[in-house]
This record gives structure tokens, sequence and C-alpha cells, in this order.
């Protein structure tokens, strides 16, 4: 098995009283693609926070490719991208600036040419100098996903890419995803349409009120419900969780 | 410490109030230089001299200090705040910047903003009243801490805040009354006491009088008591604004 790219462990979280994420330990290996499944308020997005530094772990330690995301973050971050869940952008800047100033951000030289081939790759180029409050919604997350590669991460997350997106643009997504696999990028998915992991997804982690339920590829876990789909397994994991929980 | 993301955030500062330079540079200029024209030109003829200068010569560096107070806070407190709101700060959150090179790059676009809006004011001053600067070095010293003091305040307060009303406490009800009983339009020599003893504990009077020693070689209180006061106030806002980035504070859940 290839070495792991992301290794977190015993990772905690907590607000206050509440527990979003317990114990936590998971890998994820170099060019695999991820799935990570949970309903609303599983822990999925605190846990890609943790790693790519929007929030700090209480306890437990996480590594991107042997480093230390706490205290070598300057390192983690230049190996990370993300694409968050809510679509943000500045109103101030053109698509081609919003590219070449996240390029500059994130340690890389601001290169034209690398922004001008991100927005032939997204279909922006026709919207460079555009004003991007001026762009669509499905724009604006193209931009995003253009955003998270401008230093050309080892490891991307896509935090609900697809969330709110017509058909269309979702399968142009899914392809992106496929092809930024093949170029080598490892890539950590959350999302809660289960036909989304089950296209995609290499291996699937299920995180169910701050803990992992199950992490298991997506092959055998098929295989080892007898051909049930993946959505009829996700759900009954979710219901005898609930069970534990309610016991 | 990364020198292009350093580069890259402090020019994406100055591009972002550039591009709106009539609301940044514009429009404190022409309200500042109507203080000017009613307080200075208008009233400043019927006012005889305060501290050995005609009053249109007094006013002038307080009408540039209380600018370049404000426009520095307003730079770094605008933009932190609405980044944290729109969302945008993600993009600075996720990569490898440290709290070092937010520092430098917030406070430094808000220091350039108030220098140019201040130069501008001084510049529409001299053409109403022309006078040397009597001390460039003292005049420098003040412009840059107190306009460094100011921009970490603004992040301070960005940082704290959650709601634009807590953001607007700042300029409206403490720094335009500190800046207005500062001693921008008179001296505290004509305060009885103990309004006297009062304005000492304020400390936009020694960040006024600071810069009005400089331009004009009068003030209330001395050079040094003044550079003084700037300093412990911006070394207190340098560790407050670091100890807060550093941790997060209202930034990284």
């Amino acid at each position: 098995m290839k070495p792991p790219v992301l290794r977190c462990r015993h990772v905690k979280k907590r607000y206050g009283t509440f527990t979003a994420l317990e114990d936590l330990s998971l890998e994820v290996y170099e060019g695999e693609i991820f799935a990570l499944l949970g309903p609303n308020g599983a822990g999925k997005s605190t846990l890609i926070h943790c790693i790519t530094g929007l929030a700090k772990q209480s306890e437990g330690s996480i590594e991107v490719l042997g480093f230390d995301t706490v205290h070598d973050f300057r390192t983690t971050r230049r190996l990370v991208g993300l694409v968050p869940q809510e679509i943000n952008y500045d109103p101030f800047f053109t698509p081609l600036e919003s590219l070449m100033i996240q390029m500059g951000l994130m340690g890389v030289e601001p290169s034209r040419e690398r922004a001008e081939t991100l927005l032939k790759t997204f279909a922006l180029d026709e919207k460079r100098d555009a004003y991007t409050r001026t762009l669509s919604g499905g724009m604006k997350r193209r931009l995003l996903v253009a955003k998270s590669l401008v230093h050309e991460p080892r490891l991307l997350f896509l935090d609900e890419p697809t969330a709110g997106v017509d058909v269309e643009l979702r399968r142009e997504l899914w392809q992106e995803v496929e092809e930024l696999r093949a170029a080598g990028t490892t890539i950590v998915l959350t999302t809660h349409y289960i036909e989304e992991a089950e296209q995609l997804a290499d291996r699937i982690g299920i995180l169910h009120k701050g803990e992992l339920l199950l992490v298991e590829s997506r092959e055998s876990l098929l295989e080892r419900h007898g051909g049930r789909s993946l959505e009829d397994i996700y759900l009954e994991l979710i219901r005898k969780a609930d069970g534990r929980h309610a016991a | 410490m990364s020198t292009i993301a350093l580069k890259t955030l402090f020019l994406k500062e100055v591009r972002r109030f550039s591009k709106v330079w009539l609301q940044t540079v514009l429009s404190p200029l022409v309200t500042t230089s109507l203080y000017f024209l009613v307080f200075g030109v208008a009233l400043g003829s019927r006012l005889r001299e305060i501290s050995g200068v005609p009053y249109i010569q007094f006013v002038v560096p307080g009408l540039v200090m209380m600018t370049m107070v404000r426009d520095s806070f307003l730079n770094t407190s605008s933009s932190l705040f609405q980044s944290k709101i729109n969302g945008t700060i993600t993009d600075i959150l996720v990569a490898p910047i440290g709290a070092l090179e937010m520092l430098l790059a917030y406070v430094g676009a808000a220091m350039l903003r108030a220098f140019l809006v201040g130069t501008l004011v001084y510049l529409v001053a001299l053409w109403f009243t022309w006078f040397p600067l009597h001390h460039a070095g003292w005049s420098l010293f003040f412009a840059v801490f107190v306009t460094a003091t100011l921009a970490l305040l603004g992040m301070v307060a960005a940082l704290w805040a959650e709601k634009f009303d807590h953001l607007a406490i700042f300029p409206n009800f403490v720094l335009l009354p500190l800046a207005f009983l500062g001693g921008v339009f008179y001296s505290i020599d004509l305060l009885p006491e103990p309004w006297y003893t009062v304005s000492l504990f304020n400390p936009l009077l020694y960040m006024v009088n600071g810069l009005r020693y400089g331009f004009l070689g009068v003030a209330d209180v001395s050079p040094v008591a003044s550079a003084g006061v700037v300093l412990a106030s911006f070394l207190v806002l340098v560790g407050v604004a670091s100890a807060l980035l550093r941790s997060g504070y209202n930034l990284r859940s």
C-alpha cells in the first residue's frame, strides 16, 4: 500500500461541552479518492477544517505527508488545497486577479500564464476580467475549485462541492475530480450525494456524531453487503449508530 | 516568513482601497478640507493666535492627524471584518501565512492609505496657509507610529467584532470624541480644571500634539511625553494583535 498522505491520530475536537470529533483516527493514501459521508453535523467539515487550518483540534495529531499541521503548518498548507462548502468571493477582484492573488498567498510567485490556464480549464476565460460578483453560482463554484488548485496541492479537500449545483455542473466537477486524481492528486470529498461517492470514491468513510463508523474500500463494502446499494448500507449504519446512542 | 505571501497580501490590500478611491481617499480629503475651511479659514479669521501661531495654522496638524487616525483604523478594520463576513478570510487562513505576515501586510497597507490621505490634506492646508515644517523627524515619527497603532487597533476591533454595529463603536464613539477632545481645534491650556487634567488621560491628545510639535514647534505636552505615550500604545497593540492572530481568536474555530 502506498504511504499515507494524510494521517489523523486520535483527533478530538470540542466546542465547549459539545464534542464535534471523538477520538478520530484515519489514513488517506496517495492517489486515492476518499469520500467522507455523514449526515449534517456529523463532523465532516470540522475534520477538514482541522486539517486545513481553519480550526484547531483539541487533542490528537494530524500529519500531511509526515508534516504536523500545527508545528509545520507552513509546509502542510502548501501541500493542501481546499474547496470550501460555502461559496465566497471577494467583490473587489476579477477571477484573473483572484487566482493571481491566491497564488501569492499560497507562497507561489503569481503567474498570469498559470492563472489563464486555470481559467480556461474551468471555462471561466470569458469572464476573466468581470467582477466576481457578476458570475453565476456555478461559475463562482468553479472559481473556488480553480483557486484551490493554484499551488498544485498534493491533497485536495472538496467540502460538499456539488451542494446546490445543477446536474450538468455536477458532472463537470466529477470529471475534473477524475482528471485531478489521474494527475496524481489525492482527493478527500465530503458529500450528501451517496451516488457521488459510489461513482467516484476508492474508499469510503462514514462519520456520525463525530465518530468514524466505518472506513472501507468501496468495492469491498459493496461486496460484503451482497450487492445492496451504498445508500442502503449507509442508512443502516446510521440507524444502528443512532440506536446505540439512544440506548 | 513567506515574503511572496506578505507582498501579495500587502498589494491586495492596497488594490482594495485603490479600487474604491472615491470612498477611501477622496471622501476623507473632502471631509477634512471642509473642517479646515470652516474652523481654520472662516472661524480662524476671527480668532487670534493660539500658542503663538495663527489659528488657521494651529488646526492643520490636528486635522491631518485626525484624518490619519481615522483612515488607518478604517482600512484594517473594514477590510478584515468584511473578509470575515463574506468568508474570503478562508483564502488567508488556509495559506501558509503566519501572524507576522498578516500583521505587516494589513498594517502596512493601512499606513500607506493614511499617509496618502494625510499628505493630501496637508497639501490642501498649505495652499491656504503656507508654513515651513518645524521638525520633519518628529513629524515622520508621529505619523509612522500613530498610523501603525491605529491600524493595529483596527485589526483588534475587526477580530473582536461580530456585527457591523460592533465595528462602528470605535470610529463613532471612541476615536471621533477623543480626537475632538484631544486638542485638534484648541489648546488644552484654555481648559479649566478638572478638564485640563482629564484631557491628559486622552491618548489622542499626545498624538495630535506630537504632530503639532513636528509641524509647528508648539504643543501642549512635550514631544518626548507624546512619543512615550504613542510608543507605549503601539507596543501594547502589537502585543494584543499578535496574540489574537496567533491564537486564531474569532478566526479559527
